[in-house]
């Protein structure tokens, strides 16, 4: 008996010293990229369509910003905030009627037939303009594309179209895909939805469902040196709680997109040999936003939707529900835009008693019962954050006598309610703002939108003066011009408050100390990472 | 001997009654002493168990009482659990009592019926029933007694296949009784024993059910239920892991205490039945 303890000491001492010696710090941070090595990480969705030029969403870039390429990518410092990627240099006409595109040379896809502008002008016109869910307004005036020679193409737009939206719109909405592939059959159809071929770093290489994605190096890619990893690979792992303890215990070295919910963040800092990064989400903020039914008598008034906004404390969620890794709200355009923000609009302090005499005031007395009204509330499912904040906002309505009813649903039975049915009374959404107001922001107060298309105003509500203001931006050809009226847009809507902003969240990643070059770009979970790679 | 004290000499039927009486005046109290919305958020987030006596349980992620909640809680169980089991009790001896009584088409037609029910795991079956529905609190009643009334039907149909060729059950056919009155009136009451015997075993799984659909997301949502405490202790159960084993003690302390005092009750029974 005794020899098997003296056996287990020794045996716990030695692991104890392999794990010190894992867990020495490697030292200094910037090393030069080492190559070769397989990223592993968590992915918490399995995205069916892969095609990032039909379905620009952040789930699907994940993946496939690494196998097909946008036209340019979100910068720190480039010229206004973008580098190049497949382009090399763009250009707007003073009438806002055409943009030039001088493509980079020597880029092969993946089947090794040479990049030229015909695949973008195919991109551009079968597919960001009729299928994309985001290009679909943006590149509403495109009437044609010329392709003067293989590396140039020049967009043309039947109406004034501001360049400074299409410079925005690059890095989310630009991804090219193969004409040759796409060209036959139907488009959505195509096999290369499901196993992309494109012209990034890192190709396809197979995917199981419910276990994982796996891509692997493109040795042909234009950036001669990169990718410096051989593979990467897409755990997947859909229990949030699961990719903590996978990365402790070393079966993954990297969790992006908040994959650890934010109150384990405290405790995983601590680990040695994990670090925690709240960079490199600039340009992917999220918006935790009221959604308000004007067809709800009581919600049409705005010194009602003025009670709501006093009644929830930002500060106490920004605290609470986000654990301080989110910031306050002031209006529909977030603090960390570079461009648009002003914070020169009307806000509205936490004020209970305030809230309730607005409500006094419009008429909805406290009844026997301390109540005015009661409300539906539904929450979206998608996150913890935004349920949690659903409970939290039952509890600021309940002290200013709205008896908020929650209704929980899955994510189709949320998207069918709140955006198809118009089954909410409040609803708690979380848009995302993508770099410029027009491609995904004014959608969510502009009226005149068909039912059913999820993500933008489906609450019946209507103000010409903003409606009058929002389409004078979307001619408006003058950048200053431009950005001052969507401060004056970010005005009209805090004061009217057709929605209510409460807060704005990014996510966090957590790494292993050895993943090199994490965060350096503003969109870095959803960039081309031909420049990751892993040390030791 | 009294049945009472017969039954509280048995230890474990003792130990479940405690349990029991103590999980009921935790119910009842529940106003009394957290009076006001148990989800109203009461102190500082995430406060551990023991450090401030005002909230001695400590608080959740937003900050309510998590004592406020477990008192709530107890009653969403034990009200669930009781109407669920009673309503799969009151089904599944009418049909039970006509299949078995009534024999023949009707019979076969209930038993499919029944086998049908059977088939599908009951779970499965809440599961679906709620997310089709919608989750409310008398939606996960009759979810859970959907998948829960088989057994008492099965059980019934037994016990009245035997009872109705007594001399008693001819004897009423002679003087005329309509047929639904001697099921109902004489055969019944006499089958009831055994069925009434599982109670306890149904509300203990009803329990246990609604707090597993409360845990996926599919309870009431304006409620406090241990199922939901334990799903939203879950996404911190590293850090605080309280938040998820406290209600998730009174689950287990719940259903044992139900199930031991069930056993008592049908111990006292049996023995009483072997003595007469």
């Amino acid at each position: 008996m005794s020899g098997f303890t003296i056996s287990r000491r020794t045996m716990l001492a030695g692991s104890a010293m392999l794990l010190a010696s894992t867990a020495m710090p490697t030292s200094g941070w910037a090393q030069t990229p080492k190559k070769g090595g397989r990223l592993v990480l968590a992915a918490d969705s399995e995205p069916r369509n892969l095609n990032p030029a039909i379905v620009a969403s952040n789930g699907v870039f994940f993946i496939s910003s690494k196998i097909v390429e946008t036209l340019a990518e979100a910068s720190f410092d480039g010229k206004d905030g973008l580098v190049p990627r497949l382009a090399l240099s763009w250009e707007g006409a003073a009438d806002g009627l055409s943009v030039t595109f001088k493509l980079r040379d020597g880029v092969k896809w993946h089947d090794g037939k040479p990049f030229t502008s015909a695949d973008v002008a195919f991109s551009a016109l079968q597919i960001w303009k009729p299928l994309q869910n985001l290009g679909r307004t943006v590149f509403k005036d495109l009437a044609s594309v010329d392709t003067p020679d293989d590396l140039t193409a020049v967009f043309k737009f039947a109406k004034p179209t501001p360049f400074q939206l299409i410079r925005n719109a690059l890095p989310a909405l630009s991804s090219v895909v193969p004409k040759h592939i796409y060209e036959v059959g139907k488009i959505e159809d195509n096999p290369a939805n499901n196993a992309p071929i494109g012209t990034g770093p890192f190709k396809f290489g197979e995917y199981k469902a419910g276990q994982y994605y796996r891509l692997a190096k493109n040795t042909d890619y234009w950036s001669k040196d990169e990718p410096y990893l051989d593979e990467i690979i897409y755990q997947v792992l859909p229990d949030r709680t699961s990719a903590a303890s996978a990365l402790e215990a070393e079966e993954i070295q990297l969790a992006a997109f908040s994959a650890v919910p934010l109150a384990d963040l405290d405790r995983i800092s601590k680990v040695p040999g994990l670090k925690v990064i709240s960079k490199g989400y600039e340009g992917l903020t999220y918006q935790l936003v009221v959604e308000i039914n004007h067809r709800r008598k009581e919600l049409a008034d705005v010194k009602v939707r003025q009670a709501i906004a006093h009644a929830i404390d930002k500060d106490f969620v920004v605290k609470t529900v986000f654990l301080g890794y989110a910031a306050t709200a002031t209006g529909p355009v977030p603090k960390n835009d570079p461009q648009f923000y002003t914070a020169d609009v009307p806000t509205y302090a936490f004020d209970v008693a305030k809230a309730n005499a607005l409500l006094d005031e419009a008429g909805y007395k406290k009844g026997a019962d301390g109540n005015r009204f009661s409300l539906k509330l539904l929450p979206a499912p998608y996150f913890n954050e935004t349920k949690q904040f659903g409970d939290y906002l039952r509890q600021a309505l309940a002290a200013i006598g709205i008896d908020a009813q929650l209704v929980n649903n899955d994510s189709a039975a949320h998207i069918k309610a709140v955006y198809t049915d118009h089954a909410f009374d409040l609803a708690v959404g979380p848009p995302v703002f993508r770099g410029d107001p027009a491609i995904s922001t004014t959608i969510l107060v502009q009226s005149g939108i068909p039912d059913g298309v999820p993500f933008s105003n489906q609450g019946g509500y209507k103000n010409d003066a903003l409606d009058a203001l929002i389409a004078k931006a979307s001619e408006t050809l003058d950048t200053t011009a431009r950005t001052d009226l969507y401060k004056e847009f970010q005005k009209e809507v805090a004061t009217d408050l057709p929605l209510i902003n409460v807060a704005e969240w990014s996510f966090i990643s957590v790494a292993r100390d050895t993943v090199g070059n994490i965060a350096n770009n503003p969109r870095w979970a959803v960039s081309n990472w031909a420049d990751t790679y892993l040390a030791g | 001997m009294s049945p009472l004290r017969r039954f509280l000499r048995t230890p474990e039927a003792f130990a479940g009654a405690i349990l029991l009486a103590a999980l009921i005046a935790m119910a009842l109290s529940a106003s009394l002493l957290f009076p006001g919305d148990p989800q109203a958020i009461a102190g500082p987030a995430m406060l551990p168990p023991f450090q401030d006596w005002s909230l001695p349980l400590g608080t959740d992620r937003l900050g309510r009482n998590v004592l406020a909640e477990l008192f709530h809680g107890a009653r969403t169980s034990l009200a669930v659990g009781l109407t669920a089991a009673a309503a799969a009790l009151v089904v599944g001896a009418v049909v039970g009592t006509l299949a078995g009584f009534a024999g023949g088409i009707v019979d076969e037609v209930l038993m499919r019926i029944t086998d049908a029910f059977q088939t599908v795991p009951s779970f499965l079956l809440a599961l679906a029933f709620v997310s089709v529905v919608g989750p409310s609190l008398g939606i996960v009643v009759i979810a859970i007694a959907l998948g829960t009334w088989t057994g008492p039907a099965r059980v019934a149909r037994a016990e009245v296949l035997s009872i109705r060729e007594r001399d008693y059950v001819a004897g009423a056919r002679v003087i005329g009784m309509h047929p639904l009155a001697i099921a109902f009136r004489e055969v019944l009451p006499n089958a009831l024993p055994p069925v009434l015997a599982m109670s306890s075993v149904i509300v203990a799984a009803a329990i246990l059910t609604e707090a597993a659909l409360s845990f996926l997301g599919l309870g009431d949502p304006n409620r406090v239920t241990w199922g939901g405490m334990i799903a939203e202790g879950r996404t911190v159960l590293r850090t605080a892991p309280f938040l998820s084993i406290v209600p998730g003690i009174a689950l287990v302390l719940t259903v044992l205490g139900v199930y031991l005092a069930g056993e008592g009750i049908v111990e006292t029974t049996a023995v009483r039945r072997g003595l007469s």
